[in-house]
């Protein structure tokens, strides 16, 4: 998804020289071949100022794009997120790298599972959570025209494509349709564990790439009967969270404990242990529905 | 100068106590930096390529308030909203209430990061506008305030023009006490500003000071009194929250106008 989203912004880029990217000292193997240009910036580690210089250049009418890994976005400069772009309604994009735990190898300071519940708390900053490559670069050709701050979360690079024909990342996207009335709602780099979830379970599954879109919930799951999501992030603050406070259908919301991880272990082992890999997840769906 | 400083003063005492707001002696101390930025420096006219000023001591606010009325871009009934319910103008500014006041601020260190950008943006375009901000000393201990300081030189923001407040108070005691950011002109000087020492209260110096030509980003430290203007005021820490009540208000306008008497 990265590589995907960057080379859709340097293909902008070309054609708006108002396009701008600040990586802070992140990046290597994707700005290479345009970290000279006079539309990037590498200001070095130093995320607030990232933020502030940002909203600077958003302010003079640059559309300014903050790349860097996920916790060093949204949560370190956190109030020059919610102050500056936010409050003053700049329309800058901001791109977290290593969504959920998949830089969890590298410990608490490099992995967000808390990044939804934080700019949740942001009223105008639309947050974006793409499961595939093309997902992810309708996400960014939403977040460029956008007039609102927007935050996008990836997970890295390499993801399976999904989708093979144009899609509307503002509505739910039917990833799997089955005759079940039951539905699994996800986003991000978990859909990589349905094919898995499917051996245990039949039932439709779809993707929320944008979880801040304005969509008709109470409609669309009113045909259904039991309805889960699934998420890389706390279950508590996380898009299941939301959705609860969106509609009013009893949602089942799967994803990690809110607790601080200390396991150490890379993504796929630590969704085994924390049981939100496909089978565990095929599992506890089973057991709720015959519940 | 010192005439339109003295209706600026008298005008942060007028809505200060309309408000009973905090902040009066912070307002004080900046006033004349205030003055000669508007009435000498600051191109305005042109409202697409005018320069910028950003007040990231924003609890200052009713300075820039008093300022902006004082040169026309804010009318008496707006800068009297300010601090009341339903009013014009909150204590700490904001970008949304008057198409001269650049940025929304008041916590400290944000300001300059935010210049930085700014002055970046204009370098792009090959502007002559120049960005002005100021900022207050207990600020420098903020540490976003020195990324942004590191980052300007290399970017070479000869546009990018930076004074301080150096009262030498702020919230809850003196900054040479807490924690103290002297050497202040040789720290930005390591990192390769343009350093300036002024006194903040001296019209010529502020002048001189800002017209100083440089290649470089440019830091003026302007040493001033908090609560300049009025003798109960100067240089006393409680002035930073207590309110100008009517008995407070008479007594600050009769010093200031005695202050305008002296040769």
């Amino acid at each position: 998804m990265r590589n995907s989203v960057a080379n859709e912004i340097k293909k902008i880029a070309s054609k708006d020289s108002s396009l701008f990217v600040i990586a802070g000292d992140a990046g290597l193997g994707v700005w290479d071949d345009f970290n000279k240009s006079s539309q990037f910036i590498n200001t070095g580690v130093n995320e607030q100022l990232d933020i502030g210089f940002g909203a600077g250049m958003s302010l003079m009418g640059h559309k300014v794009i903050y790349y860097n890994i996920a916790p060093f976005v949204i949560m370190r400069p956190y109030e020059f997120v919610r102050n500056d772009i936010c409050y003053q309604e700049l329309p800058m994009i901001l791109i977290g790298t290593g969504s959920g735990i998949t830089y969890a190898p590298a410990g608490v300071t490099h992995y967000v599972v808390e990044d939804i519940t934080l700019a949740s708390t942001m009223p105008n900053l639309d947050i974006f959570s793409p499961a595939d490559p093309v997902e992810a670069v309708e996400c960014f050709k939403y977040a460029y025209q956008s007039k609102k701050p927007s935050y996008i979360r990836i997970a890295k690079n390499g993801e399976k494509i999904i989708h093979t024909s144009k899609i509307n990342i503002t509505k739910p996207i039917f990833i799997h349709k089955s005759n079940s009335q039951n539905i699994l709602i996800l986003h991000g780099s978990i859909v990589d564990e349905i094919s898995k979830i499917l051996t245990i379970v039949d039932l439709n599954i779809i993707s929320v790439p944008m979880l801040t879109s304005n969509f008709d919930w109470d409609s669309f799951l009113a045909d259904y009967n039991k309805v889960f999501t699934l998420e890389e992030h706390f279950i508590n603050g996380g898009f299941g969270t939301m959705l609860r406070d969106k509609c009013d259908k009893k949602i089942y919301k799967f994803g990690l404990k809110n607790e601080y991880i200390h396991e150490i272990g890379d993504r796929d082992y630590l969704r085994e242990y924390y049981k939100i890999d496909g089978i565990s997840i095929g599992r506890k769906i089973v057991e709720t529905i015959n519940g | 100068m010192k005439e339109k400083a003295t209706r600026i003063r008298k005008n942060i005492l007028h809505i200060a106590n309309l408000a009973l707001s905090p902040h009066v002696g912070s307002a004080l101390s900046c006033t004349d930096i205030l003055t000669t930025l508007y009435f000498k420096i600051l191109r305005l006219e042109d409202y697409e390529n005018r320069d910028i000023f950003i007040l990231s001591k924003a609890h200052s606010a009713m300075a820039l308030y008093a300022t902006l009325h004082e040169k026309g871009l804010l009318s008496k009934e707006d800068m009297e909203g300010y601090y009341q319910n339903g009013g014009t103008l909150p204590a700490h500014t904001d970008r949304f209430t008057n198409p001269y006041i650049e940025i929304s601020a008041g916590s400290l260190g944000h300001g300059l990061p935010i210049a930085t950008g700014m002055a970046h943006a204009i370098q792009l375009k090959k502007s002559k506008q120049n960005v002005y901000v100021l900022m207050g000393d207990g600020e420098s201990q903020e540490g976003s305030v020195w990324e942004a300081a590191m980052l300007a030189p290399k970017l070479e923001l000869n546009n990018l023009i930076v004074m301080i407040d150096r009262n030498n108070l702020q919230g809850y005691g003196r900054a040479d006490e807490l924690l103290s950011y002297e050497p202040i002109d040789k720290k930005f000087e390591a990192f390769n500003w343009e350093v300036l020492r002024i006194d903040g209260h001296n019209y010529q110096s502020i002048e001189e000071a800002l017209k100083f030509k440089t290649t470089k980003p440019k830091m003026i430290i302007c040493d001033t009194t908090k609560g300049k203007g009025v003798d109960f005021m100067e240089d006393e820490l409680i002035w930073h929250y207590y309110v100008v009540d009517d008995d407070v208000k008479s007594k600050a306008l009769i010093q200031i106008e005695e202050a305008l008497n002296e040769k």
